[in-house]
């Protein structure tokens, strides 16, 4: 992204007070959803590299495994959202015990398709 | 704050609720009812039977499905249709109609049921308009209220507009795409209200039946995008947006991809591009929003929503320049051709040529809608009085629909439920505020403020002044209440909730009330009586079965067309091969079970000019056609004893340009006009025209039945000649008894080796003339 | 008005000289005038020699003013401007297609002769003789169908066909367009602060919203795409006929459509807010009034296209 790569004192300053500040306010619950989302995005963008540098030949398939990662990584987002303490305001009628169980849901549907997808 | 009528003072607060529950559960009962009755009319008039064209279609494959089962019905391939190329059904449809039709079929029967499946496919569009009605119902429920809900669910139940594609025995996609459309939104619109995952899958499910159902899917596809995107636009981004659109479009997506007609569209499309461009977008703004939640720094922000722009900007150029690169297929014309509106005419006259894709003149939309028409505006102005995010989303849609209608005919039923539902809120808020017992204060009595005036007012309203009461009623507020007297709850506590401190508004006296009343009921009932005589006068007729009426006033059933199909069943082999116009070729196909060379799955175009320009050149051009393609018979419609005027002497202009726009050398337009330009089929008509097969064939012997009178073609109201055409290449083999259908045989070649022609006039003893030209030989003649 | 002339000049040449030096007149022609040939009855001779082994395609319009033949004014720069693309080609194929122009006042005789009643018409001639002979032997004018407009794209398509390359059209760049919607562009970037707040608020989106929809109900697409005149001969505004309707029928809808929905929205929003009690009471009345009457004008309108319908109110 565009702050990453600019470089002056002060965004290097406030790119550091995010990361600080990140650590020291975001509960170990989120940072562990945190973790997953950050491997489901490694794994896509491994598959999407593949895909453009080495071929795209079963389609369905680079289609089904980079839609899961972003399926669930979307979903798992929405998870974190939805457990996240200061979006308790906007989710009023969303329980984190609901988030979780809409979360299983959603990710069993995801992966019914994705399985019947590969082929 | 006086009342303008008394209430009943005696009812517990628990009472009201439950009686109110119950009327509404009677309320959907009965218009679930009346739904389905209105679509009856053509079962009663008529019988029992499939309409029109493409439900045949649906219906042979329905039954391939009940019969088969679904992998064989998945694997079929269809070696009869598009002879000789054969189709491939299984990837080329929609199979979400036939399967819902299995799936019903195989219930019933493991029920011990036994009803035959034509019975399911005829009742099935009635029985879906009833669950449409319950979406519908859900839908207004979240924009407005309960009582709104009951009144759309009324009107979409009974709006010629809906009932025109989804009566008794129209087996088409349609009948069960439109519940779906609804219900998706319905389903997006409550995952966007409580931000629940739950909701988003549900959606993407339904949607994932849509897909399977109708072509139409894109509606949604690029509607929901809309909606968020507008959304985002007005600065309304919230983690509830990004749950219900996340959860949706990802497996949405993967779900679409599914069904093999559909394939890689969704990723492969301009059609989808938009709702992926949104997708990221919504990535990235969450992202930012994330970052933003834990740095303060001003200038950090400011950069984090420059680079949103600049990401936002640069993921529409990569699909651009995907697009440009041939990675991302164009706009197909399909869809084209709604935005560039001159584009189908020029470029895909196959589907110019369709009626449905007309555009739409007013008088179409106040017959389809009638007072909704003009009600809708008004429910969209309320829709912008209070503008949740759910109101924006009805907004966009009665925009958008409101333009498809308009270029296409077809496209109204899109527009149906918006407009019933937009209309459905506006009425409603006619009616609470006319029904709402309430009388402000007059501006004379200043003493007691409006406030003090409202809450004592609202306890008279909902009990004797128990405190208890009111608090229910503060409290159903948000939720409101529906039913006569659960909405009389909802408005008077909401005058409690919303009016405090302002100034009270309200109606006065009881006249006025009833002159708005009965002003209003009389607009509904008028609604009724329309809708009953627009679907029993116009949307009834299976198109299959025509009917007149007698000089009595009788009714008299024109069953040409299954006449003539029995026919073929019954006399000519199982592999005679039957040349129409595509129009028929599901029908040929569905009743009379003969191999047709083209049929309403118009994806060959080559193929049916090949039709269209044996149509129309003279028979010495035609018949190599016919015989390279093993036509034995060829089937035209002919309505010029009857009256009837969808035959194709009236669509023979799009066969010639068709044709023509794949020969353009052999087949012109202007040489089937008059010098002057018009388009005759009597004596003056041009050489050309007389000469074309489809003249011949459909006023070959024509004159004779007058019996040495003028001859009239009643469609066109032209005089014939006296002398009709001669053919020499086919045979007359069947006619109907009003002449609608008319079959011919074609020859084999002579067996001496003579062209036909030259071996009919030998046996009618004539000698050859050889050297003359045709024209004028037939002047001689 | 040199061209007549030379072609006259040339005449008695012409009818003398071999076979050959047709085609160089023919080229020599094309190349002094832009591509398009102005042919007269001599020039139209040379060019349909029955032994051509060239093709070409003649426009028959009547540009002069008394004609009044609007359609052939529009179409002649069209047809200019395709033979100007065709002129770019290079010269061995540019010359085995010739683009030549009949006008009715300088060659009355060629349309008498072909029986010509309309213009602007455009016929293709094809090749006699010669490797561009088409296949089927056809030698008689191919005449060009106007049903896609009368666009310089279509027609350049539709006479690529016979030409022995296609001609090389492409549409100009309309820069006067691209810059007026710049500056449209630009103009409202520049006034987006002191419009923000009109965008902003939801009743500018609601007045735009509205009147769309209403126009659009009302038909105004189907008057665009059929060309629909605004209204019909002899002053009549209501086309008859369920499928039909003229330009004007539109406004007289979409008011009677905006004035009912106004009457619902005031007696649901503004009547209310009303104190007096004899003011509402008026108000109530007037309103309920205006929607049974606009209602009744509204549905005997529609019984006037649609004859069937067999309800009415008051009228």
């Amino acid at each position: 992204m565009a702050p990453k790569t600019v470089s002056s004192p002060a965004t290097t300053n406030s790119f550091q007070s995010l990361l600080r500040s990140y650590n020291e306010t975001t509960l170990p619950r989120l940072k562990l959803i945190d973790a997953f989302l950050l491997f489901l995005m490694l794994s896509g963008i491994i598959q999407f590299v593949y895909c453009v540098l080495v071929t795209n030949f079963p389609f369905n398939a680079f289609l089904a495994g980079f839609g899961s990662c972003v399926g669930q990584f979307v979903l798992t987002a929405s998870l974190r959202s939805q457990v996240n303490p200061a979006n308790r305001a906007e989710f009023k009628e969303v329980s984190p015990e609901r988030a979780f169980a809409d979360f299983a849901l959603g990710s069993i549907v995801l992966h019914f398709f994705v399985y019947n997808f590969l082929g | 704050m006086p009342l303008a009528y008394s209430l009943p003072t005696d009812l517990s607060p628990a009472t009201v609720v439950n009686a109110s529950s119950l009327l509404r559960i009677v309320a959907l009962a009965l218009i679930s009812g009346a739904a389905i009755a209105s679509r009856l009319f053509a079962v009663i008039n008529f019988e029992s039977v499939i309409h029109e064209f493409d439900p045949w279609f649906n219906y042979r494959a329905t039954r391939v499905l009940a019969s088969e089962g679904f992998y064989e019905f998945w694997n079929w391939f269809d070696p009869t249709a598009w002879y000789p190329l054969g189709r491939v059904v299984g990837g080329t449809i929609y199979p979400g109609l036939m399967a819902t039709s299995g799936v019903i079929y195989s219930i019933l029967h493991g029920l011990n049921l036994p009803v035959d499946i034509r019975n399911i496919c005829v009742m099935l569009a009635p029985g879906f308009s009833a669950l449409t009605a319950w979406s519908t119902y859900m839908f207004t429920k979240e924009m407005k209220d309960e009582s709104a809900g009951l009144l759309a669910a009324a009107f979409i139940g009974i709006v010629p507009g809906y009932i025109s594609r989804s009566v008794a025995g129209s087996y088409d996609n349609e009948a069960i795409a439109i519940f779906l459309l609804m219900f998706t939104f319905f389903l997006w619109i409550k995952a966007l209200k409580t931000g629940s995952a739950f909701f988003g899958t549900l959606a993407a499910l339904f949607y994932f039946y849509m897909v399977a159902a109708w072509g139409g899917y894109a509606f949604i596809t690029n509607m929901i995008p809309l909606h968020a995107f507008t959304l985002i636009l007005m600065g309304r981004f919230s983690s509830r947006l990004y749950v219900a659109y996340s959860s949706w479009y990802a497996i949405g997506t993967l779900a679409s991809m599914q069904v093999p007609f559909v394939g890689f569209q969704p990723v492969r499309t301009s059609e989808h591009m938009a709702a992926l461009g949104v997708f990221g977008l919504l990535q990235i703004i969450a992202f930012a929003e994330l970052v933003r939640a834990h740095v303060s720094s001003k200038q950090f922000q400011r950069l984090l929503y420059a680079s949103v722009i600049g990401m936002g900007i640069l993921g529409g150029l990569a699909i651009v320049g995907l697009t440009y690169k041939g990675w991302i297929a164009p706009w197909t014309g399909r869809f084209y051709s709604l935005w560039d509106t001159g584009y189908a005419k020029k470029y895909i006259p196959i589907i110019a040529s369709v009626s449905e894709h007309q555009p739409t003149a007013w008088p179409s939309f106040f017959m389809d809608l009638q007072l909704l028409i003009f009600v809708f505006p008004a429910g969209v102005i309320l829709c912008f009085r209070e503008l949740r995010d759910e109101h924006v989303f009805v907004i966009i849609y009665a925009v958008v629909a409101s333009y498809f209608a308009g270029v296409m005919v077809r496209l109204m039923l899109t527009l149906t439920p918006c407009v019933c539902v937009c209309a459905a809120v506006a009425f409603s808020s006619v009616l609470d505020t006319y029904i709402n017992p309430v009388e402000p204060d007059a501006v004379e009595e200043e003493a007691e403020t409006a406030g003090d005036g409202a809450v004592s007012a609202s306890s008279t309203a909902v009990s004797t002044s128990s405190g208890s009461a009111t608090k229910k009623g503060k409290k159903a507020a948000p939720a409101a209440q529906p039913g006569p007297l659960g909405g009389l709850v909802s408005t008077v506590s909401a005058v409690v909730s919303t009016k405090k401190g302002e100034k009270s508004r309200g109606i006065f006296g009881g006249d006025t009330r009833l002159a708005v009343l009965l002003n209003a009921l009389g607009m509904l009932l008028f609604f009724v009586l329309h809708c009953t005589y627009v679907t029993s006068s116009a949307y009834s007729s299976p198109s299959v079965v025509l009917a007149s009426t007698n000089p009595d006033g009788s009714q008299h059933i024109i069953d040409d067309f299954r006449e003539a199909y029995y026919w073929l069943r019954q006399n000519t082999p199982e592999t005679a091969v039957v040349m129409s116009w595509w129009d028929y070729g599901y029908q040929i196909a569905g009743m009379a079970d003969r191999p047709t060379l083209v049929d309403n799955n118009t994806w060959n175009n080559t193929h049916i000019a090949t039709v269209g320009k044996a149509m129309s050149s003279s028979e010495e051009v035609a018949y190599p056609i016919l015989r390279k393609h093993d036509v034995d018979y060829v089937l035209v419609i002919f309505g010029g004893l009857l009256g009837y005027s969808g035959d194709d002497i009236n669509k023979f202009l799009w066969m010639v340009r068709i044709a023509q726009g794949v020969w353009p050398d052999e087949i012109q337009e202007p040489n089937y006009f008059t010098a002057k330009g018009e388009y005759k089929v009597d004596d003056g008509a041009s050489n050309t025209m007389k000469n074309s097969l489809m003249y011949k064939m459909s006023y070959y012997r024509f004159a004779e039945l007058f019996g040495g009178n003028q001859a009239v073609d009643r469609v066109r109201g032209q005089q014939m000649p006296k002398i009709g055409p001669t053919l020499d290449y086919l045979d007359e083999a069947f006619t109907s008894e009003n002449w609608i259908v008319r079959i011919y045989q074609v020859k084999k070649e002579d067996p001496l080796g003579r062209d036909l022609r030259t071996a009919n006039a030998f046996e009618q003893g004539k000698r050859r003339k050889r050297s003359k030209p045709v024209a004028r030989r037939r002047a001689i003649v | 008005m040199l061209l007549p002339l030379l072609a006259l000049l040339f005449a008695p040449l012409c009818l003398a000289a071999s076979f050959q030096t047709d085609h160089a007149k023919l080229v020599q022609l094309a190349a002094s005038s832009n591509g398009v040939i102005r042919l007269d009855e001599h020039s139209y001779k040379l060019l349909t020699n029955p032994k051509r082994t060239w093709s070409a395609s003649v426009q028959f319009t009547a540009l002069d003013k008394k004609r009044r033949c609007g359609p052939c004014k529009d179409f002649d720069p069209n047809w200019n401007a395709v033979a100007k693309a065709w002129s770019t080609v290079p010269a061995a194929e540019r010359d085995n297609h010739f683009f030549g122009t009949v006008d009715f006042d300088h060659a009355m005789s060629i349309f008498q002769q072909l029986g010509l009643q309309s213009a602007p018409v455009v016929q293709v001639l094809p090749a006699v003789e010669g490797p561009r002979r088409p296949a089927s032997g056809r030698s008689n004018p191919i005449a060009l169908d106007f049903s896609g407009g009368f666009d310089a794209a279509p027609l350049a398509e539709q006479l690529s066909r016979h030409t022995p390359v296609p001609i090389p059209y492409k549409a100009p760049i309309d820069y006067s367009r691209i810059a007026s919607g710049l500056f449209v562009l630009l103009s409202f970037v520049a006034a987006l602060r002191f419009i923000s707040p009109i965008l902003k608020s939801r009743w500018t989106w609601a007045a735009i919203t509205i009147i769309t929809s209403l126009i659009m109900t009302s038909g105004f697409m189907f008057v665009r795409i059929r060309g629909m005149p605004y209204n019909g001969p002899n002053g009549q505004w209501i086309a008859g006929g369920y499928q039909t309707q003229f330009g004007q029928e539109v406004h007289v809808i979409a008011m009677i459509y905006g004035t009912l929905a106004g009457g619902f929205l005031m007696l649901t929003l503004v009547v209310p807010n009303q104190l007096s009690p004899s003011r509402q009471r008026m108000q109530i009345y007037l309103w309920t009034g205006v929607i049974f009457v606009m209602y009744s004008v509204l549905v005997s309108i529609f019984k006037e296209k649609n004859r069937g319908y067999p309800f009415r109110l008051l009228l």
